[in-house]
């Protein structure tokens, strides 16, 4: 791989240890995949945030980081963490996980990322169309690369925050516009009745694609948190980084002898049963992922004059609710919790005792029985305001 | 059988060279969730390692899976001294290729693991990429 006069520097150690080991975890990254050189970014995106999911491991690759003097050298945001103020003493956790929790951010802090605390940081910082990213968490990766146009590989968490430090990542997969093009032809023969329906495609999507970009046909109209929800339960059914829709193509046609799937009713069907129980749920959770200041305004329409008798938490980041006062509160009338920095699937929700779960996310719907230990039931922004407002069965 | 100084040419990712048993997985190893990191031992219900303890095995397998922070756990492990003593993995696979970076673990990769058993003592260059059965087992 091509290094420059300065990365070489970086490399042999001439700017101290915590920049040699982030370009060394690049520099062995670009040469395995192909990279030619690395790439500036205008920024990097970190997961493994959360204590539940990074774990004591993570506190001591950082410790480490810190006292070789490593630092973020572009912006630098990260992801949900495992409870907001509000959170920690719903969930009773025990002073071993808090302060476990409040180290691992303070780690995270003195190494100069951002406390945005969200999978959406693109509602605070909008990278722009065509620039370079290093950004972990997947949701956030098929956004950028399909909704914003921006190039970013799918990053795990230490190389996320390699490329923080350095301020570069190699250049290969999505960063190259010859891997950008379609590689299978998604036909939706079938109109989505609502989001968990169009999810559910989406995650059907994703376990077909395996790597290839999947080019969408019949699909129309949808407003950003549907795209945002789409590309999140593509991510989560497999390896999807990125889609392009036909309708805003433009004029490019599908390229010839695409291989071609359809997704029709019964894909959907097949999906909704795996992921799914028509159980009573103890809880009702929206925002996997983080939602917009859209999906707030739809809340706080659809529970005006409501009250909210089942818990309701409503999951987005700090900033979407500073943004939005009118709107939280509003919903916050109803009796639902407007809840930042955190979310259901990476907090400690089997300390509520809770067994089902109700939420729009197939993501979340994907990932909680096995983080948690719950069960889920899938039910649109709309089906889970009734559930909330309703007593329910039991 | 024929095995015994067998040499197979991979491509080297850590370098270092080490000489030590081999412990064969046909299935992929999740380091968050799948390994203890107090005891280094392989806890993944119905994993055909359930129940190994990794520590200073020539751990071979096909490729990571799961949470990327599962790399941070290969330094935890390293750290308590649990560690594998090298890595050689039929595909690179980013967690497991920065776990051996961070920890320091010789890794060699794209290596057919057919040709491999449990207990074959083996010698890892992760410079040269190459892995060299020193003693089959039968």
């Amino acid at each position: 791989m091509f290094l420059t006069r300065e990365e070489e520097k970086a490399l042999d150690g001439e700017y101290g240890p915590g920049l040699q080991l982030a370009m060394r975890i690049l520099v062995k990254l670009g040469d395995l995949f192909g990279a030619e050189r690395l790439l500036p970014v205008r920024s990097a995106h970190v997961s493994g945030i959360s204590y539940k999911t990074a774990g004591d491991a993570a506190i001591g690759f950082l410790e480490g980081l810190c006292e070789m003097g490593a630092r973020a050298s572009v912006l630098a945001t990260t992801n949900p963490c495992g409870f907001d103020k509000r959170l920690s003493g719903l969930l009773e956790l025990p002073d071993q996980i808090v302060s476990a929790q409040e180290k691992l951010l303070a780690l995270y802090r003195r190494l100069g990322l951002k406390m945005t605390l969200t999978c959406v940081p693109y509602y605070q910082f909008r990278p722009e169309r065509g620039s370079h990213l290093a950004w972990a968490e997947s949701s956030a990766v098929v956004y950028a690369n399909s909704v914003i146009g921006a190039f970013t590989n799918r990053e795990g968490a230490p190389s996320a925050l390699a490329a923080a430090i350095a301020g570069r990542t190699p250049d290969y997969g999505l960063h190259r516009p010859e891997n950008r093009q379609p590689g299978l032809l998604v036909d939706f023969s079938f109109r989505p009745r609502d989001e968990v329906e169009l999810w559910a495609a989406g995650f059907y999507v994703g376990q077909v694609a395996k790597n290839a970009v999947p080019l969408l046909r019949g699909l129309r109209g949808l407003s950003d948190w549907e795209l945002k929800g789409l590309g999140a339960a593509m991510a989560s059914g497999g390896m999807t980084a990125m889609f392009t829709l036909e309708e805003l193509s433009g004029s490019r046609r599908a390229p010839e002898g695409l291989e071609k799937v359809e997704v029709g009713r019964e894909e959907v069907t097949s999906t909704l049963e795996k992921l799914s129980s028509a159980e009573e749920p103890d809880l009702i959770f929206l925002g996997c992922s983080h939602c917009s200041r859209e999906e707030l305004a739809l809340l706080a329409e659809h529970l005006r004059g409501r009250e909210v008798r089942r818990p309701f938490w409503i999951c987005t980041s700090r900033h979407v609710r500073a943004s939005c006062p009118e709107l939280v509160r509003a919903i916050e009338a109803s009796g639902a919790l407007v809840i930042v920095d955190t979310c259901v699937v990476v907090s400690w929700v089997e300390k509520l005792g809770v067994d089902v779960v109700a939420t729009n996310s197939p993501k979340a719907a994907y990932y909680l029985p096995g983080l948690s230990g719950v069960r889920v039931r899938l039910a649109s922004l709309k089906e889970c305001v009734e559930l909330a407002s309703s007593k329910g069965a039991g | 059988m024929g095995r015994e100084g067998l040499v197979l040419k991979g491509k080297g990712v850590v370098e270092g060279c080490v000489l030590g048993e081999a412990l064969v997985s046909t299935m992929p190893v999740s380091f968050l969730g799948g390994v203890d990191p107090e005891t280094g031992v392989v806890v993944e219900k119905g994993h055909d390692l359930e129940g190994e303890c990794l520590a200073d095995k020539i751990l071979c397998f096909p490729h990571g899976k799961g949470s990327t922070v599962g790399s941070y756990v290969l330094l935890a492990l390293k750290k308590k001294g649990l560690a594998p003593l090298a890595l050689v993995n039929e595909v690179a696979d980013p967690i497991v290729v920065v776990g051996a970076v961070i920890a320091d673990i010789p890794m060699v990769v794209g290596v057919d693991l057919e040709l491999l058993r449990t207990g074959d003592i083996l010698e890892v260059d992760g410079s040269e990429g190459l892995v060299r059965v020193m003693k089959a087992c039968s």
